[in-house]
């Protein structure tokens, strides 16, 4: 895992800064009211009589940056807390696994280049196996399983039986079925074979995985 | 009395019909469910579940809604009591004794005694509630514009002595909150703030969006940041039914639990969490041996789950009645209640009384399908805490990505939680507590509706706030509890109830 703070370090630092926690919070509160202030330099402030739009927003950023010099000054009188351990591979993957999600769920178009609408068949099991690789120890056969499990589950929930108007399938898809099906029948047949998809990978790879524990068993014995 | 008996028949006969009935069990089943996954709060599970209600008529969509907010709040007890891992702020109580219970061997009875407790103080608290809620709407038509705004501002300040780590962070938390809630469209001049010219920011940040992303998406990546130790309890689950002496020993507990809870549920400004926390301090002192407590005493478990229990569904009050959240789950009520084109507030009980009444009935029906659901499953719910968190959480992702997406259609939802998953991850990080902020989000809006009002009213005098004595009274509450909470040996006492 990487690490940009060490927070627990057994020795603490002798600097000017005795809270580095309410450093960095006090940091972020002023660049917000910093940023607030200056999206709303343009808007008319009025009276108090009639406020126009900039008034609430502009006395609240004060407010805000106001908190934020006392916690900077804080950090420097008073002793407290040390930035906690920080880690990335967590944020990152979570938050690609979310954007994969929204680009491929509904299609995305970036300028020139547009991603079709893959449905809930592509973004769900990407959302899965990106997310899922987060936590170090993550497996990828595990995931697979859970993606072609979970994702069909999800299809007939939502979009057979609760009808919510989440896009499924890429139309392309309907091609490969006869043309006499309906939506929903090619969404609980793509379901099944997924379902189906999920079965077969569990029982194909589960020797294989068995085999490895057994290897790390015998040399952890010997 | 008449009209509540007549009031109270006319709710039951909404509640139970087949329909309903099996919505309120459907939602108490998925709503603990959900709930039951550690990690995952009764905010999460109710935004999560969200787009399962939206097929239904208004009235059963809201009883579905409430039963699973019940459920999800009984599904952090059961991980409470079986992992020690708090769901949520009112369960972290519960897992002090409730897991030693566990340990002994005695998990069966702790969720049985919470069961039973949480039950009875639904009951009460269903009672409260439809005796409290005619004559309190009587004082929204008394209040104006001032008054809300000074009343919301007393929330704020209850937000801000309650919440836990340092004052000054708990208030600039609760004005970004605000501050936020002011992004979008001003209703008044129609001229777009902070939006960066981004048309879907037009209508402001969505309420649901910013609550998963803080409480869905952040709290995973906190979770993945700790090497995974769950400590699911090995012994056997035992008897489920609490008998004669731990009844004796539970049952004054519980009745002061509910009284304390019902009570606090009311305050506007997230009272209900206090209400375990205080029923446990009032527990320990009142115990003739009070080493017990923190060893698996059951009074430790019985009180505050009581109190919880309480305390969820009378916070319900503030919101039928005078149309204030009092907390982040009712916000997301409110939401939901507007998906459905309900406004919540005085003019639901009188413009739609099967909807008011029966929602209430259906609490209690509610709070009796859980006493039915959760003691035959307990074994499920065990089984569903040992699945690994790598397998965890990739679902609940999924599960948050696909609910989310499902209430507006909008892909840059989607990414939002995203982006506010990792403000609430740094905010963590840096000591902030996200619950103020989200209730100032909720706030603003009404507070600021109603501050521009009130001083169109006085035209422009601020004098308008203390010259109303409704206002001023409240203002002054607010101001003696901000003094108190800061002065030194309070503040001493405040910490050592947070970190008991």
């Amino acid at each position: 895992m990487s690490v940009l703070h060490e927070g627990s370090e057994p020795v603490r630092h002798r600097g000017p800064v005795r809270a580095p926690q309410s450093l960095a919070g006090g940091l972020l509160l002023i660049a917000l009211a910093a940023l607030a202030l200056w999206l709303t330099r343009d808007l008319d402030q009025g009276t108090l009589n009639a406020m126009g739009p900039a008034m609430l927003p502009r006395w609240l950023a004060i407010g805000v940056g106001l908190s934020g010099l006392a916690l900077l000054a804080a950090a420097f009188l008073k002793e407290g807390d040390l930035l906690e351990r920080w880690s990335l591979r967590g944020p990152v993957f979570v938050i690609g696994a979310i954007l994969a999600f929204a680009f491929t769920i509904r299609g995305y178009a970036f300028g020139s280049l547009v991603l079709p609408g893959l449905g809930l068949l592509v973004a769900g099991p990407l959302a899965i196996i990106i997310g899922g690789h987060a936590t170090p120890e993550a497996r990828l056969r595990d995931l697979v399983i859970l993606a072609l499990s979970l994702t069909p589950f999800c299809m007939v929930l939502f979009g057979d039986l609760l009808n919510l108007p989440i896009p499924v399938f890429p139309q392309a898809l309907t091609g490969l079925f006869p043309a006499d099906w309906s939506q929903k029948a090619v969404l609980r047949a793509t379901a099944a074979i997924m379902a189906g998809a999920a079965v077969l990978v569990f029982l194909t790879t589960r020797g294989r995985r068995q085999a490895s524990v057994d290897v790390a068993d015998h040399s952890g014995r010997i | 009395m008449g009209d509540f008996f007549s009031n109270l028949s006319l709710g039951f006969g909404v509640a139970l019909s087949l329909q309903n009935l099996g919505l309120a069990f459907l939602g108490c089943l998925v709503g603990t469910l959900v709930g039951v996954l550690p990690g995952v709060g009764p905010i999460a599970t109710i935004a999560m579940l969200l787009p399962i209600t939206f097929g239904l008529d208004p009235t059963g969509a809201l009883i579905m809604l409430a039963g699973i907010y019940y459920g999800a709040q009984y599904g952090g007890s059961t991980t409470a009591i079986l992992v020690n891992i708090p769901g949520e702020a009112t369960s972290v109580v519960t897992a002090l004794d409730g897991h030693q219970m566990a340990r002994q061997g005695r998990a069966g009875v702790a969720l049985g005694i919470a069961a039973i407790g949480s039950f009875f103080a639904g009951t009460v608290a269903t009672l409260v509630i439809a005796a409290l809620g005619a004559p309190l709407t009587g004082l929204a038509l008394i209040f104006g514009p001032t008054e809300y705004f000074s009343l919301m501002v007393m929330g704020l300040v209850f937000a801000v002595v309650l919440a836990r780590g340092s004052i000054l962070k708990a208030i600039a938390m609760i004005l970004v909150g605000v501050l936020l809630s002011t992004v979008g469209t001003d209703l008044e001049t129609g001229e777009e703030r902070m939006t960066f010219g981004l048309p879907f920011l037009a209508d402001g940040i969505d309420f649901a969006v910013l609550a998963m992303g803080i409480f869905g998406i952040a709290e995973i990546m906190r979770n993945l940041d700790h090497t995974e130790h769950r400590d699911v309890v090995r012994q056997a689950i035992g008897r489920l039914l609490p008998n004669k002496d731990d009844f004796k020993q539970s049952y004054k507990p519980v009745l002061r639990g509910t009284l304390i809870g019902a009570i606090l549920g009311i305050l506007p400004g997230n009272g209900a969490v206090l209400g375990p926390f205080a029923s446990y301090t009032l527990e320990k002192k009142l115990a003739k041996d009070p080493r017990r407590f923190g060893r698996g005493a059951i009074e430790g478990v019985a009180g505050p789950e009581s109190a919880n229990n309480a305390g969820a569904q009378t916070s319900f009050i503030p919101l039928l009645t005078l149309g204030i959240p009092p907390n982040a789950v009712m916000a997301l009520m409110v939401g939901a209640m507007t998906i459905h084109g309900i406004i919540p507030g005085p003019q639901v009980m009188t413009k739609n009384p099967t909807l008011f009444w029966g929602m209430i009935a259906s609490m209690w029906v509610g709070n009796l399908m859980l006493l039915i659901i959760n003691l035959p499953m307990v074994g499920l719910w065990v089984r569903l805490l040992k699945v690994p968190y790598r397998l965890l959480f990739p679902a609940i992702l999924m599960f948050c990505c696909i609910g989310i997406y499902s209430i507006n259609s909008l892909p840059t939802d989607v990414m939002f939680i995203g982006l506010f998953g990792f403000v609430g991850y740094m905010l963590i990080k840096f000591g902030f507590e996200p619950a103020p902020m989200l209730l100032g989000f909720v706030l603003g809006k009404l507070m600021e509706e109603n501050l521009r009002r009130a001083l169109i009213i006085s035209r422009g005098d601020m004098m308008t706030f203390i010259d109303r004595p409704i206002s001023a009274g409240l203002l002054a509450v607010a101001a003696i509890l901000l003094v108190i909470a800061l002065l030194p040996s309070i503040r001493k006492g405040r910490d050592e109830v947070f970190t008991e």
